[in-house]
């Protein structure tokens, strides 16, 4: 049972796969198949050709990646460790305000004209990095954490021992939340690789388009060639990429984290169940 | 103890704080053009200095952007002694973008500005500076250039707020159909509702493999109604099911729901028996030009405008030598056809313009001084494109050219005196000729619907719209009738009646103003 449900999920990536190994005309003529009918390479070597943006976009995504979730992480788990300290005097009204955010934002205007023209964050590697930094999500996540994970007691003999806070931090807090870093980690790392929308708002430079809104955007030139060029009588010189193409590329973007994923996997899995477990 | 824990507290927060403005100064450091730019355009608007300009436009920006750019900043400095940042929406959201970008307050010292894109909304709500006392003094020359009823035809408010372009295109619709097809076969040409029939019918006969209509989302109703009607608007999308006609303007009707309606409904019920549409054509997600482009269809009905019918041509001619296609304006059954309106394509200055004056400076440049439009509209001569017997010659080919034809989607700012044709660009020009002699105003484009009364109206008729029209559209639903009954009761259900009311309101309004009969 459980394999044929996994079959089924593996269906539509199969689909992708044989449409980026098809050639454009059968595509189109017939449709996708799970195997190619009419073999052919010519999808990856259009996305190779120039292979110069796509491998720009690559390195913007893999940096930010990288350096969000690091820089994440450590405000995350410093974030976590202080909040549930229980000599933290005011640990209630920062909790409370982190927590206060989910319940009300200020929507999407003013959060464009805070970045934009407030910290002047268009076209800068930081627009892509700051907004991600930190979610009241993954801080109440981490903060749970760290609580089950480490007993008061523990961090007050450390105390007696001698160890400051910073090297509770450091060789206690961080140690035993491992788990919790991995998941936390992963959740983070995911956002970068998966965010198209920042790029969407605030870059402007093709150079630093982040991976998945290069793909995206590729593929809405088209459907904006069909829907809106209509009324409008404009003409689009750029070279529209087709249907192999298009999957060449989702295959492309998609691959390194399909690989990837299965090694974090391992602790994701476990960072879940440790944190489930209450006792 | 205590005092020492407090202290380490403080450190540690200011260590952290430290950190973290130390990774984004490195960040920053990385890529701080714009910043940078635009500081240098805040400080030194009064004295004449040298600023940068924030200049929008949609779309994506194309590979040689930055040769351009500095090209054109040696001309713009030594003339006016500004600096231009060519700054690029993509296509990806841009409407949401483009909204932001006007709403937040950002310095933009020009933007592109559309019917498409809400020129006239926007210019209503204050968007746009006003330019009537700008024009002759920043900009004599592109004051003079357009002509007067130009400047009329843009007015909102009685206001200008756009500079509209000066090259008459039209963007009309026509059935593109396989040719080589029709002679073999001995079909008639599809030029009427009849005919059509006849065509499809033929191509369905003899090439059993094809599924003859190329539209997906039930668009040919657009192209049937401009075929088979005078409508007032060109893309024969009127909305709210309202019927303007054109010699007729200021008596409305309602379409759907009336007899024709149902004959055009039954129409397609008898076209999907017959096989033209495929089962699926409300899902179908291929573009129609390359359902034409790969032979899988015979004929497209909506959304072919010259210049993309041109662009086919030119793709089969390299793929398949041996076909041919064949088009029909729809203007040529209505009998008359509309040339884009000036609002069609034009820049404006946003309100939060630094630099009103030498924005609009810059702009004049743009459009009449030949060596900023070339390099704007073809590239660098010789690099990117060369003049060949009078005509626009790219040099190598799309993929190895980094600034194609019109590359910065400069369509507003066209001067048909400079403007460079690409040689396959003639057909479209006959056609144009063409369409020129039937050439009539467009009296629709200029109207500015105001749909805040009936918003929530508005959103609930479009789903209905999907859900009862298009299938009807298509001829999926059985019984033609009692379908088109149930349509019209819950679009009635949704407020169709009070949109259409104070819709006709609004058009009969903006009549009176306009001063058409």
């Amino acid at each position: 049972m459980i394999l044929i449900l996994s079959l089924i999920c593996i269906i539509p990536f199969l689909l992708i796969l044989s449409g980026s190994f098809s050639s454009n005309e059968s595509i189109v003529r017939d449709g996708y198949h799970l195997f190619p009918t009419d073999f052919s390479l010519e999808g990856y070597k259009m996305v190779f050709k120039f292979p110069t943006q796509v491998l720009k976009a690559y390195g913007v995504t893999v940096f930010t990646t990288v350096v969000g979730t690091a820089l994440g992480l450590f405000l995350i788990t410093m974030a976590g460790f202080v909040l549930q300290r229980k000599d933290f005097k005011y640990r209630n009204a920062f909790s409370f305000f982190i927590y206060f955010t989910t319940l009300f934002g200020g929507g999407l205007v003013p959060w464009y004209i805070m970045l934009a023209n407030y910290f002047n964050l268009t076209d800068t590697y930081t627009v892509l990095i700051f907004p991600g930094l930190m979610t009241p999500f993954l801080i109440i996540l981490m903060k749970n954490f760290i609580r089950s994970a480490v007993p008061d007691e523990l961090i007050e003999s450390a105390k007696i021992d001698g160890a400051n806070d910073f090297r509770i931090y450091f060789s206690v807090v961080l140690k035993l939340a491992m788990p919790g870093i991995a998941t936390v980690g992963l959740f983070l790392a995911l956002g970068y690789w998966n965010d198209w929308f920042t790029s969407s708002l605030f870059i402007n430079n093709p150079d630093m388009y982040q991976l998945q809104f290069y793909l995206y955007n590729t593929m809405n030139t088209i459907t904006f060639i069909d829907q809106m060029a209509i009324g409008t009588g404009i003409t689009l010189s750029q070279d529209v990429p087709t249907e192999s193409t298009k999957m060449a590329m989702a295959i492309v973007v998609t691959g390194p984290i399909l690989f990837l994923y299965p090694f974090v996997q391992r602790y994701f899995v476990k960072g879940l169940t440790i944190g489930a477990v209450k006792g | 103890m205590r005092m020492r824990n407090k202290t380490i507290r403080h450190l540690s927060m200011v260590l952290a704080l430290m950190l973290f403005a130390g990774v984004l100064a490195a960040c920053n450091n990385g890529s701080g053009g714009s910043a940078q730019g635009s500081e240098q355009g805040g400080s030194s608007e009064n004295k004449g200095e040298k600023v940068t300009l924030q200049f929008y436009m949609l779309g994506d920006a194309p590979k040689d952007l930055p040769v351009i750019e500095s090209e054109i900043n040696k001309l713009a400095e030594a003339d006016l002694n500004v600096n231009v940042k060519f700054n690029y929406t993509s296509w990806t959201d841009w409407d949401q973008k483009y909204k932001l970008l006007l709403s937040s307050g950002q310095p933009i010292d020009l933007i592109f500005t559309a019917d498409w894109t809400f020129y006239q909304s926007y210019a209503k709500k204050g968007a746009f500076l006003p330019l009537d006392e700008l024009l002759p003094k920043a900009a004599p020359a592109l004051k003079a250039y357009v002509p007067d009823d130009m400047w009329n035809a843009v007015k909102v408010n009685d206001k200008i707020y756009t500079v509209p372009s000066t090259w008459t295109e039209y963007v009309t619709e026509g059935i593109a159909y396989r040719e080589d097809l029709r002679e073999k076969y001995n079909l008639p040409k599809p030029e009427s509702l009849e005919t059509l029939e006849a065509y499809l019918e033929g191509i369905k006969e003899n090439e059993p493999n094809m599924i003859p209509i190329a539209d997906s989302n039930a668009n040919h109703t657009h192209g049937i109604r401009q075929l088979t009607s005078k409508l007032v608007n060109t893309a024969g999308q009127l909305p709210y099911g309202l019927d303007i006609m054109y010699d007729t303007p200021s008596n409305i009707t309602s379409y759907w729901g009336s007899a024709q309606h149902l004959e055009d409904l039954k129409t397609y019920k008898r076209w999907m028996d017959k096989g033209f549409f495929p089962k699926n054509v409300l899902n179908v997600k291929d573009t129609s030009n390359s359902l034409l482009q790969n032979g899988k269809s015979a004929v497209v009905l909506s959304g072919e405008n010259p210049n993309k019918f041109n662009a086919d041509v030119i793709k089969v001619q390299s793929t398949h030598p041996d076909w041919k296609l064949g088009y029909f304006p729809y203007p040529n059954a209505k009998g008359f056809a509309q040339p884009v309106h000036p609002i069609h394509n034009g820049f404006a200055i946003p309100r939060s313009s630094k630099n009103p004056e030498k924005a609009l400076a810059f702009y004049e440049k743009l459009v009449t001084d030949k060596r900023y439009n070339w390099l704007t509209e073809y590239g660098v001569e010789g690099k990117n494109f060369e003049v060949q017997d009078g005509y626009y010659k790219m040099v190598g080919d799309a993929q190895t050219n980094g600034f194609p034809r019109e590359g910065m989607n400069g369509w507003a700012w066209r001067n048909p005196e400079f403007m460079l044709y690409d040689k396959s660009f003639d057909d479209v020009l006959a056609i144009f000729k063409e369409l020129d002699k039937m050439k009539k105003p467009d009296i629709f484009t200029g109207f500015a619907e105001d749909w805040t009364p009936y918003q929530a109206e508005k959103a609930a008729l479009e789903q209905v719209e999907k859900q009862y029209l298009y299938p009807l559209n298509v001829g999926l639903v059985d019984d033609v009738e009692a379908g088109l009954n149930t349509f019209m009761e819950k679009a009635k259900q949704a407020g169709l009646e009070k949109i259409q009311t104070e819709y006709t309101k609004q058009w009969q309004d903006y009549l009176k103003s306009a001063g058409i009969q």
